[in-house]
């Protein structure tokens, strides 16, 4: 079968451009000969054309008549603005949750920061000699309070996620929280552990940036039940 | 036609209330059975499309008439959209990815061929699958009707780019309406 030496013409004998764009072309003359003997192509051109036809005829979506009141609205908005506001946009509502997000990793981040330079003091006065409590772990209390204000942000949103979504993320949640316990326990057995208490804080880390992207995703996702399966589908592949 | 285009984002620049929303009567059709399309919600399609025209009317004073109007409106609509299909699908896979190795992929049912009259409705269904750049392509041109030429301008690809994404977008598709 010598199918494969018409490859780059097949679309534009679908669309009908060999017709008329390549008409004196050889290789059409000869891709038609092939075209009248192979099965092969014969089905995939039929194939290709229903899509085509279709794809031609799809129903027109009719913005609903708000949206230009919308826009209409918006405009007037923004040139009542300041010059500098006017550049941000006027998308403020959607930035809230990201910009309660953000700000929650921040605070997470200070905390932490400050966490590790205590830490650093204890392990130093450790090998000076004095005693300190081994199985506090500072930097954990910080990842603690980001996750309530996340956790607190992800479920007010949770519903706009679809039911696939939701499904996988509560299975990855619990994974996570498997993890944070196992590694809680490993402390309790072994209080001095680095590598326990740096596993604690990477499932703790890993929490927080899974409930992070929930927030962000759950505000600009817009799920409709009809879409839901196939894409999600695709995404895990 | 681009005199009249020059025209109407001369008289949007200058002000003229009318001429705003007569761009908007022209375009905002097309504009949002493509948004609906590439995005997959109409509800998202309509805060999208606001900030398109809202986009549109913060930059139409940098519109120079190098290509149509239409094809300028097209760009920051299909970029706007592919903006906010990257960073879903960022989050989604970040989200998806399982922490369990346990996922399987469904086998695949081959039929024998596409129906003669594919319908509309699985023809819908199976654009949503399309990955994101064969998507934008196809529907450009087989629901669109925009010529590869113009595809390029609008995705800012090459006519090459947009042939081979075109047929791509077509070979998945038969692949999906044949299972």
């Amino acid at each position: 079968m010598s199918c494969e030496l018409y490859d780059d013409l097949l679309d534009d004998y679908v669309d009908g451009v060999l017709a008329t764009g390549h008409g004196s072309d050889g290789r059409f003359a000869a891709f038609a000969q092939h075209l009248a003997v192979c099965g092969h192509c014969q089905a995939l051109v039929a194939d290709l054309t229903s899509i085509r036809v279709a794809a031609s005829t799809l129903d027109e979506h009719i913005p609903p008549p708000r949206l230009w009141a919308r826009i209409a609205s918006s405009i007037d908005e923004q040139q009542r603005l300041p010059w500098w506001q006017r550049q941000l946009g006027g998308a403020y509502s959607a930035w809230v949750p990201a910009v309660a997000a953000a700000s929650i990793i921040m605070l997470l981040a200070a905390g932490v920061w400050s966490a590790w330079q205590q830490r650093r003091v204890e392990t130093a006065q450790q090998a000076a000699g004095s005693l300190s409590d081994p199985v506090s772990v500072p930097a954990e209390q910080h990842y603690e309070q980001a996750i309530a204000g996340l956790q607190l942000l992800a479920d007010a949103q949770n519903a706009t996620l679809d039911p696939e979504t939701r499904a996988v993320l509560t299975k990855n949640l619990a994974v996570i929280d498997r993890a944070i316990n196992e590694s809680r326990a490993a402390l309790v057995q072994e209080p001095a552990s680095t590598l326990a208490q740096e596993s604690l804080l990477d499932a703790l880390e890993t929490k927080v940036a899974l409930l992070q992207d929930t927030v962000a995703l759950a505000s600009d996702s817009g799920w409709t039940p009809e879409d839901a399966p196939g894409a999600a589908k695709e995404l895990n592949q | 036609m681009r005199t009249a285009d020059l025209e109407l984002a001369a008289r949007c620049r200058a002000g003229d209330a009318g001429a705003f929303e007569e761009l908007y009567r022209q375009h905002a059709r097309r504009l949002f059975g493509l948004v609906v399309r590439m995005i997959g919600s109409v509800e998202d399609a309509e805060d999208l499309l606001q900030e398109v025209f809202l986009q549109a009317h913060r930059k139409l004073s940098g519109f120079r008439g190098d290509s149509a109007l239409g094809t300028w409106l097209y760009r920051l609509t299909m970029n706007h959209c592919l903006d906010h299909l990257r960073a879903r699908h960022v989050r989604m896979n970040r989200l998806t990815d399982s922490l369990d190795d346990d996922a399987s992929e469904e086998p695949m049912a081959p039929a024998p061929v596409v129906p003669a009259a594919v319908s509309r409705l699985d023809l819908e269904r199976a654009i949503k699958l399309l990955p994101e750049g064969a998507k934008a392509a196809f529907l450009l041109h087989d629901v669109e009707g925009f010529e590869h030429r113009e595809i390029a301008q609008i995705l800012g690809i090459s006519e090459g780019t947009s042939k081979s994404q075109v047929h791509k977008a077509r070979m998945k598709l038969r692949t999906i309406l044949r299972r």
